[in-house]
């Protein structure tokens, strides 16, 4: 059976990896939209900002948010002023990370999702008299709502994933930063076999069900917008 | 200052286009040209999809650009009708209407659904329907915007004969309500629905004006069309039952024509071209011709070595005649003179184009 301290794991898995895909959703839109829009000089150079998290190793990307979460840096410390606490060791920081890390998950399939929609329905829009909110809500949203699906999945299963940049800036502490891959790493370090089967086994199924559901999903609807 | 219901505008693009006119808001102007004279660039520059002109435009007052001003299409209340009807996919019908729906609309979703025909189609997925039933509904959700200016770029190019019947009166009667600018390249819709033409042509404006006026105009672009024939429309029709002709007047003067079938309506179009024209000083007494008009002689034109256009008054309307040089000066014809115009053929527009 799974041990109190795996469950603990999980739920702070699902907690950060539910937070982070949420906090995701809210900014990569917008920034998917101007990178998809934009023709401004430097807009190559943001994107390349997006993608960084593909290419780097996640301990490079850790061993720097871990500087700037020391209260000795300007962001550190303005955040212990903020909150009265650090970042480094945190769940807050754990989500800050988490964020940065998926970052291009979610904003690379919003973005081309944007880039090949049909510039007609956004005339359109426009010569109805809608606001650039009104567009985005009732024309392209619905009309990218795959994408958002797909985004939406891929961050959130990439957090679950996370490993390195939870190993530099979270520590191991059960219940505040703990996750999952940290405890099966545990486990294996430990010689629990037994449990770091049950437990990867565990993700396995999850992970193959949640895909399988959202993959699901598009093809029904693919097949409704050809039938109709 | 006096409330000037005008749009006035002057709009340039690097090389390629430069457009200047000042046209009425109110009844229907066409935008006529060839392909590829710029009719949609113009369009597309009036309600600012097209940054990339500069200049002014001005509608009833209203600043929509000028060197400091851009006012964005969404804030100009215009309503537009593309070539395409652009319905949004993700939404079936009643959808697309609903979200144009403006409180202030002169019309609602319900009675645009039984004038123009699609009652029964409120709630299908619009990727399942026509091209012509899209068209409507397009028509009908620019319109439910309450735009202060409609306008419609070819709506009718690729419709089939119930849309376009059904459209064509429906635009006519639309715009003693709110003015129409109405691209176009058919002869037919647009002798039919305008009272005002721009006419387009190589990247500018060539003239404004009547289409009846313009198109006759041996200093404009236009001419070519008019060589083949002009339309004339025909009025208080009457069956004749005996004959089984159809008899209306033209400018008051009686025609013939033929039909295989009796017409309830009260008007009609006809196009008579210019070869089909047979000019006479005198009236034929022993001839089968049946439709003679007396008309004047008000231009005379040379269009080949071996070939002269005249155009001549009816009245009201005009008619043109492609004789030989040879017949000119044997009959000696001169402008201001008043000769028989005897019409061999008529091809029926139909009551409505």
């Amino acid at each position: 059976m799974l041990s109190e301290l795996d469950l603990s794991a999980i739920y702070l898995t699902f907690k950060l990896a539910s937070l982070t895909t949420l906090i995701l959703l809210i900014i990569s839109p917008p920034l998917a939209w101007w990178l998809a829009r934009s023709k401004l000089f430097f807009r190559p150079f943001i994107e390349s900002l997006v993608a960084l998290p593909l290419v780097l190793p996640p301990t490079v990307l850790g061993f720097y948010l871990l500087l700037s979460f020391s209260p000795d840096s300007y962001f550190g410390a303005f955040w212990i002023q903020l909150t009265g606490n650090g970042l480094a060791f945190s769940f807050a920081g754990l989500l800050i990370a988490s964020v940065i890390y998926s970052l291009p998950f979610v904003v690379q399939p919003l973005q081309s999702a944007f880039v090949n929609l049909d510039k007609n329905y956004l005339e359109v829009a426009s010569t109805l008299g809608f606001s650039s909110i009104k567009t985005f809500y009732k024309v392209v949203f619905p009309m990218t709502l795959p994408s958002f699906i797909i985004a939406g999945a891929l961050g959130f299963a990439h957090t679950i994933g996370e490993f390195g940049v939870v190993l530099m800036i979270g520590g191991n502490i059960p219940g505040e930063t703990q996750v999952l891959s940290i405890t099966l790493f545990d486990h294996v370090e430990t010689l629990q076999y037994e449990q770091a089967h049950l437990l990867s086994i565990s993700l396995l199924i999850f992970s193959m069900t949640l895909l399988i559901l959202i993959y699901g999903v598009l093809q029904q609807r693919q097949k409704r917008l050809n039938d109709a | 200052m006096m409330p000037n219901t005008s749009l006035v505008f002057s709009l340039r693009k690097e090389m390629l286009f430069d457009f200047v006119a000042e046209v009425p808001s109110t009844g229907i102007c066409a935008i006529f040209g060839d392909s590829g004279a710029g009719k949609t660039s113009l369009v597309r520059a009036l309600i600012g999809l097209d940054d990339k002109f500069v200049g002014s435009v001005i509608f009833n007052n209203t600043v929509w650009q000028d060197n400091n001003n851009f006012v964005k299409t969404e804030d100009r209340q215009i309503g537009m009708v593309f070539q395409e009807p652009r319905l949004f996919p993700h939404l079936d019908t009643l959808g697309n209407l609903t979200l144009a729906n403006n409180k202030n609309s002169l019309y609602s979703i319900k009675s645009l659904a039984k004038l123009l025909d699609f009652e029964n189609l409120l709630d299908k997925k619009t990727m399942a329907l026509s091209g012509g039933q899209k068209q409507r509904i397009a028509i009908a959700r620019a319109i439910l915007t309450a735009p202060k200016l409609l306008i419609m770029d070819e709506p009718l190019s690729s419709l089939d004969a119930h849309s376009r019947a059904l459209l064509l009166p429906f635009i006519k009667t639309l715009a003693k309500q709110i003015p129409i600018l109405y691209i176009t390249h058919s002869m037919q819709e647009l002798f039919y629905l305008a009272s005002n033409m721009l006419l387009i042509n190589e990247g500018s404006i060539e003239a404004f004006g009547d289409p009846q006026k313009l198109f006759i105009d041996p200093k404009l672009s236009l001419v070519k069309h008019a060589h083949s024939g002009l339309l004339l429309n025909v009025e208080n029709l009457y069956w004749d039952k005996i004959h089984a002709m159809l008899q209306g007047e033209v400018d008051g003067q009686t025609v013939y024509i033929v039909m295989d079938k009796p017409t309830q309506e009260q008007t009609l179009q006809i196009k008579v071209e210019s070869k089909d024209v047979i000019i006479a000083t005198q009236q034929f007494s022993h001839s089968s011709l049946q439709n003679c008009l007396n008309s004047q002689i008000e231009q005379i034109e040379k269009i080949s070595a071996s070939h002269i256009l005249l155009t001549l008054s009816l009245g009201k309307q005009k008619l043109l005649a492609k004789i030989t040089l040879k017949s000119l000066q044997q009959m000696d014809l001169k402008i201001g003179q008043l000769v028989f115009s005897y019409i061999k053929a008529v091809s029926i527009i139909g009551d409505r184009p």
